[in-house]
């Protein structure tokens, strides 16, 4: 058992990602050193751990309580569930420390609400997840990212795109404050319409999601306490793939998202989404 | 350079010539072209190479390109059911041209609706200018108009002869059964009268309204854009695919609310 500040870190050769060979050690490492442009998107937040205890290769399980070993030190986030009426102590990760102590539960993907922990059904951030279905695949994505970004445009809205580190997109509009979830959603479900009245691939229903070669514009994860890959999260596929902001020049039909992985990240200098905190948009509502 | 298309070029060349025919009376006439399409108009290339593409006839069957020589005509009788005809047979009934236009009545020019007209056409003199300008001043002075029946090309039309800025066309007219008569519509069967203080407001807009005809007053702007786009490629310049920003960005918001409203009443 050694320590990292106030962490007491454990099995550091324990390998996470086989193909790659990765150990926990560099799991944490990645994570303390990615903390400065991850951080800001944890602080305030719910945070939903996705934990590989014996590496991506073995199931892993979704985390939103508490374990009973979080250190006094975490700040939590209580709130009772209407549906289960539970308490669910939600983690906030709003320091390295914390963030470490999560790389060390093997926490492999970190997941964050769209709304802040003290005004959970009060949206701050309106997301596109575009997800292809086979034989769909980046290219088609890219495709309707774009088209997607026109529309946006022509609204007069700016959205900012990262990889969702698996085969699909994400686009995320900053939003004024004064928003509800259900006004969001409808709006993010109404483009998806607007998109797939024009494109054929384009499928806007989730009954339609799994349809051979079709690209989904889900609008579903607009919702309290439900989440997205938080930007800079690593996710547990073979490569190592980090959910990477990127710059729309980056969006082009060769775009492959196991290039922003564990060892690419860390070294890209630019930030493709500065400012995004102070670019608050207004979006067209019922 | 596009070709100027401001005024329609002088037609020498005619379509038909024969004879406006009046009981015995014959006038020799000839028939060009009166109206031009100034649509511009594109050849299709192979993006790849540049060079234009070409229809062939195929057969649906095989996809092998069948010659003029082995092609019929059928008439599809019910799907896929077709009588076979050579052109020969076809032939037999076409109406031949008798190289007359006859005309067996007079009308007030005012009194034919212009639903039916057709096609118009210029008629000059073919080599006797009296009988063409008796008939002329004579159609001019009593504000008449000659209908006939005509064969032109391989098809015969109920037509008209009449006055028009000193000279006498010829105005192919429709079949009264090739004109769809609006009361067999339900849509307009079931047209309620107008409340009488609403026909007063919509009479006193339109009397308002109310003007001289002048065509000159309507340009074709698709087509001068058309032609400044080719223009601007000859002369080297990239062309910007452009739609007014503001309208593309109102008809974008308009169909989004309209979309966000049909999903609030889910």
């Amino acid at each position: 058992m050694s320590r990292i500040g106030r962490v007491e870190v454990s099995n550091l050769d324990k390998v996470m990602f086989p193909g790659m060979g990765l150990t926990k050690k560099e799991i944490i490492e990645y994570y303390i050193r990615i903390a400065p442009r991850m951080l800001p998107w944890l602080e305030g937040r719910p945070v939903v751990l996705n934990r590989f205890p014996d590496g991506i290769t073995r199931p892993g399980f979704f985390e939103k309580d508490a374990p009973k070993e979080t250190p006094d030190w975490v700040t939590l986030s209580v709130h009772r569930s209407e549906t289960v009426g539970k308490v669910v102590h939600y983690i906030v990760c709003d320091s390295p420390d914390t963030l470490i102590w999560l790389a060390n539960l093997a926490a492999i993907e970190l997941n964050i609400t769209l709304s802040p922990a003290g005004d959970p059904e009060k949206p701050d951030f309106a997301l596109f997840d575009i997800d292809p279905e086979p034989p769909a695949a980046m290219k088609e994505t890219v495709e309707v990212t774009r088209a997607l970004f026109e529309v946006l445009e022509g609204l007069g809205i700016r959205g900012y795109v990262k990889t969702s580190g698996k085969k699909g997109l994400h686009v995320v509009v900053p939003l004024k404050p004064g928003y509800t979830f259900r006004q969001v959603r409808n709006f993010v479900h109404a483009t998806g319409i607007l998109l797939a009245r024009e494109r054929e691939m384009v499928v806007s229903e989730f009954p339609r999601s799994r349809d051979p070669g079709t690209v989904f514009v889900d609008y579903l994860q607009n919702s309290s306490w439900k989440t997205m890959a938080c930007p800079y999260s690593l996710r547990p596929v073979p490569a190592a793939a980090v959910s990477c902001p990127l710059s729309r020049e980056e969006v082009t039909p060769s775009l492959k998202p196991e290039d922003f992985n564990i060892v690419t990240v860390i070294s890209r200098t630019k930030d493709p989404w500065m400012g995004i905190f102070d670019d608050l948009q207004g979006i067209p509502v019922k | 350079m596009p070709k100027d298309t401001s005024a329609p070029r002088i037609p020498h060349r005619p379509i038909w010539t024969g004879s406006i025919s009046i009981g015995l009376v014959n006038v020799p006439v000839k028939l060009l072209t009166m109206v031009r399409d100034h649509s511009v108009s594109f050849r299709l290339l192979h993006r790849a190479d540049g060079q234009p593409i070409q229809y062939q006839r195929v057969c649906t069957r095989d996809n092998q390109v069948v010659p003029w020589e082995e092609i019929v005509r059928g008439y599809e009788v019910r799907k896929d059911e077709f009588v076979v005809f050579e052109n020969e047979e076809l032939d037999v009934v076409k109406p031949e041209s008798d190289k007359r236009i006859r005309l067996e009545k007079f009308v007030y020019s005012l009194s034919i609706d212009p639903v039916f007209f057709n096609k118009s056409y210029l008629l000059v003199p073919d080599r006797s200018e009296e009988a063409y300008s008796l008939l002329l001043a004579a159609f001019r002075k009593m504000g008449r108009a000659g209908v006939g029946m005509v064969t032109l090309r391989t098809k015969e039309y109920p037509a008209l002869v009449r006055e028009y800025h000193e000279a006498l066309i010829l105005t192919t007219l429709h079949y009264a059964d090739e004109i769809v008569n609006p009361p067999d519509l339900e849509e307009i069967q079931k047209l309620a009268e107008p409340a009488e203080k609403e026909l007063g407001l919509a009479e006193k807009i339109i009397g308002d309204l109310t003007g001289e005809f002048d065509i000159t007053e309507f340009q074709d702007t698709y087509r001068e854009r058309l032609n400044d786009l080719i223009q601007k490629k000859m002369e080297g310049k990239t062309v910007t695919i452009e739609k007014p920003a503001a309208e593309e960005a109102r008809e974008l918001m308009d169909a989004l609310q309209e979309t966000l409203a049909r999903l609030e009443h889910k």
